[in-house]
């Protein structure tokens, strides 16, 4: 556990290597452990990162093929059950993750918003699939290219639609950034232009 | 092409009767559409609605077909960059058709396309009383061609947002979209 | 005319006709009610899980009874039509998978049958089967979809579960084919974009061993279950004449007591040569689409070993058509042949004509009739593509059949005509 003193990248990043044992670190990883120094968190907010991570519950904005398999990783093959996130909470209110998961068209670009509003500050979004990173195959007058557009976006997930392990990857490298010190989105950066 | 009118010889407003593809197309007057599908329906038992489809025409064979072969005849072999089509396309009367492909669930099953041409502006009858599956139909045919719907209890767009301007499907409305950003440049 | 109208089996459910005046899909509360002061307008809103994707339902409440409803679709629309026709034939097949992103091959199919029609192409008996096959692997996957999604919105929790289990063991077949799990791309005008690999056949004998076994788990946990029961059996009632009316087909129009498929009356694939029931039910709730639902899983399993039977002894055949303006040459052809060169290029930087016509196709998808009608220029991109989506028209009959519901019900209602809104706005 990153609680005890240690680094992530000596006890929970790992996420690459165990499909490939050779392989060295990846950026990702190398810019996540230099954040992680540079950052420096207290024991406390380690302690609280820690807590964040390991219950994150998404909220159900499933919008169209990816929401399937967005479905499809609380089943047992997947199971993010095993990650503290399988309650996919119906109410923004309790949801802390919002996985976007699916095209979001013109008509659904203020409700997705409203929702995105109406969740509860540390919240965090996941653009699943190319359609919510960049607008996908669909690049006309429906659809909004990207939804980070609309709401300010922690990590996109590519695929059309990405497997349901592409999402878990995406779930993972999440939290260990959570865990690392990087602050959700909306304090970073705001929407797209 | 067009052939005798046969078995439809009694649809009110026919003007044409077309098979093609193992498929019959009749092409009635738009003020007579209702009347022809009461006709089909009742008398011919063509009692459900499939679809509504509109086209729009404009610019119909016109650009974008270099190397149409096209001899009455049939194929051209030796005219170039030509890929062996078959027909020529012959230009429509008017600029929007409505498509209403209709089934008779019966023992055989028989399928025919119902087709009338409006230009823009023209409105068409609705059917709704004919065949009830037709509101959402028409009401699509005017959120995203912009074809009139006369007598229709709830004519508002159904995909587009309420107060989206334009019709998106007609061939002079843009694709839209954004042009595509790469990494490298600037 | 010398043809027979079918005639709905069972006795009529209801009297009369259900589908409200003047506007056949809007429900409309009373003027009575109105003036009670006690109904209440609730927005069941595009983001709920319970409404299978992005629908908004407008909902009068009077008490528990629904007095009231108005469904508002389009916020999942994509342009899928005007996107279709910029692009040439062949790139329009990725397409058509994303409309119903649950029953995809039976989407491809569709269009690349219309395709295929204006193009009066003949397609390999291989390719015939084995997209026979796909489509009802396809059906099974969308009925899982289904019955694990209603289920676990009326409380069946668990049901999800196994019914996504089974729902991977398909996916895997479809990665074993065509390399991907869902949107796959392996249909092509023509026949299939590929060969059947090795390993394919013994995998899918499995499935069709195991999955019996699983609906026989299914049914011990729903078909006789009082809960189930009372929740399902006489909620949502749809007559024949109103579901004929309202363009209903597929499992909602069989449940409704008409006898009609199109996989069997009309015939398309190699439907007509392989034996499967086609199970109708006459009570018109959502029951009787439960029933129906599961029945066809099991035709679907049978369909299945049938066409494993015939495509076992297909090894060599080819699995595309001949024609060389339509269809890529076989690669080894392209150091030698000149004119595989040239068809190649054409075929991939130009793109392949389609003669000037219109054509509608109509196939039975898991939901129903789903219809393509294609009508082309002459020229390597589609004029214009619609989809007759039977979500986009079974979404039509909520109304109707929530006539006295209570708002419990109208969850197992929408949950039954098993909606997926990407069809429905396209």
């Amino acid at each position: 556990m990153a609680l005890g003193g240690g680094r992530l990248r000596d006890e929970g990043l790992k996420s690459e290597r165990l499909l490939w044992p050779t392989k060295g670190l990846s950026r990702f990883e190398e810019e996540v452990d230099d954040l992680e120094q540079r950052v420096g968190l207290t024991t406390l907010q380690k302690a609280v990162a820690w807590a964040q991570t390991n219950s994150m519950w998404p909220d159900t904005f499933g919008l169209a093929c990816c929401a399937i398999e967005m479905m499809s990783i609380v089943t047992a093959r997947y199971d993010i059950a095993r990650f503290g996130m399988e309650p996919f909470r119906g109410s923004p209110r309790q949801a802390d993750l919002l996985i976007v998961s699916g095209r979001v068209s013109n008509k659904m670009a203020a409700p997705l918003r409203q929702i995105y509003d109406q969740m509860l500050e540390p919240k965090w979004v996941i653009a699943m699939g190319a359609c919510a990173s960049s607008g996908g195959m669909f690049n006309n007058y429906a659809i909004v290219q990207s939804v980070d557009k609309i709401v300010p976006v922690d990590m996109y997930v590519p695929g059309c639609p990405p497997r349901p392990e592409q999402l878990v990857e995406g779930i993972v490298r999440l939290h260990e950034a959570v865990k690392a010190g990087v602050p959700p989105a909306y304090e970073l950066r705001s929407v797209a232009s | 092409m067009t052939t005798p009118a046969g078995e439809w010889a009694d649809v009110p407003g026919l003007v044409e009767v077309t098979e093609q593809h193992r498929e019959t197309t009749l092409t009635v007057e738009p003020g007579q559409l209702v009347d022809a599908a009461l006709h089909l329906r009742d008398e011919h038992g063509f009692t459900f609605l499939s679809d509504i489809t509109a086209v729009d025409f404009l610019g119909y064979g016109t650009e974008n077909v270099s190397g149409f072969i096209g001899t009455p005849g049939g194929r051209d072999l030796n005219a170039p960059m030509t890929q062996g089509l078959q027909v020529v396309p012959a230009p429509k009367p008017k600029r929007f058709a409505l498509n209403y492909h209709l089934l008779a669930i019966a023992t055989p099953p028989r399928r025919v396309r119902l087709q009338t041409f409006v230009d823009d502006g023209e409105s068409v009858p609705s059917v709704i009383r004919v065949w009830p599956t037709a509101d959402w139909h028409e009401r699509e045919a005017y959120d995203l061609m912009g074809i009139e719907i006369d007598g229709h209890p709830n004519l508002v767009r159904i995909l587009m947002d309420d107060d989206w301007e334009g019709h998106p499907l007609r061939k002079d409305y843009p694709l839209g979209g954004e042009p595509v950003r790469f990494s490298g440049e600037e | 005319m010398t043809a027979t109208a079918k005639r709905p089996l069972g006795r009529a459910i209801y009297e009369g006709s259900r589908i409200p005046y003047p506007i056949p899909t809007v429900l409309q509360t009373t003027q009575e009610l109105w003036d009670t002061g006690d109904v209440m307008t609730v927005n069941f809103g595009p983001n709920h899980p319970s409404t299978h994707g992005v629908l908004r339902l407008v909902v009068d409440l009077y008490g528990e009874d629904v007095t009231g409803l108005y469904a508002v679709v389009g916020y999942l629309h994509t342009g899928f039509e005007k996107n279709m026709e910029h692009k040439t034939w062949w790139k329009c097949i990725t397409y058509p998978e994303r409309i119903d992103y649950v029953s995809y091959q039976n989407n491809e199919y569709v269009f690349v049958a219309a395709v295929e029609k204006l193009l009066d192409l003949e397609i390999p008996p291989k390719a015939t089967w084995m997209r026979t096959l796909l489509c009802e692997l396809n059906r099974i996957h969308s009925h899982l979809v289904w019955l694990g999604t209603s289920a676990l919105e009326l409380g069946a929790i668990s049901m999800f579960w196994y019914a996504f289990r089974e729902r991977e063991q398909i996916l895997d077949l479809f990665e074993l084919v065509a390399g991907y799990r869902m949107h796959t791309r392996y249909f092509q005008v023509g026949g299939l974009a590929e060969d059947i690999p090795r390993g394919f056949y013994p995998e899918a004998r499995k499935f069709c061993d195991w999955m019996p076994r699983a609906i026989d788990d299914y049914e011990t946990l729903l078909t006789r279950n009082k809960i189930w029961l009372e929740r399902t059996e006489g909620v949502g009632l749809l007559s024949a004449e109103d579901a004929i009316a309202l363009g209903q087909s597929g499992p909602v129009l069989r449940a409704s007591g008409v006898d009609w498929d199109i996989r069997r009356d009309e015939g398309y694939l190699a439907y007509h040569q392989v034996d499967f029931r086609v199970p109708v039910f006459a009570e018109g709730d959502v029951y009787s689409r439960y029933r129906v639902h599961i029945e066809e899983m099991r035709q679907s399993v049978r369909i299945v070993e049938q066409c494993l039977d015939r495509l076992e002894r297909m090894e060599g055949e080819p699995w595309i058509a001949d024609d060389r303006k339509v269809v890529l040459p076989p690669r080894h052809e392209l150091h030698t042949s000149m004119e595989s060169l040239i068809h190649h290029f054409k075929i991939v930087t130009e793109g392949f004509r389609v003669p000037a016509g219109e054509v509608y196709t109509a196939i039975e998808s898991p939901r129903g009739e789903l219809g393509c009608y294609v009508c082309s220029e002459g020229g390597p991109k589609p004029w214009r593509v619609k989809f007759r989506a039977p979500s986009f028209v079974a979404l039509q009959a909520t109304a109707t059949c929530m006539s006295d519901a209570l708002i419990a019900d109208m969850i197992a209602i929408v949950g039954s005509l098993d909606t997926v809104m990407g069809e429905v706005d396209r």
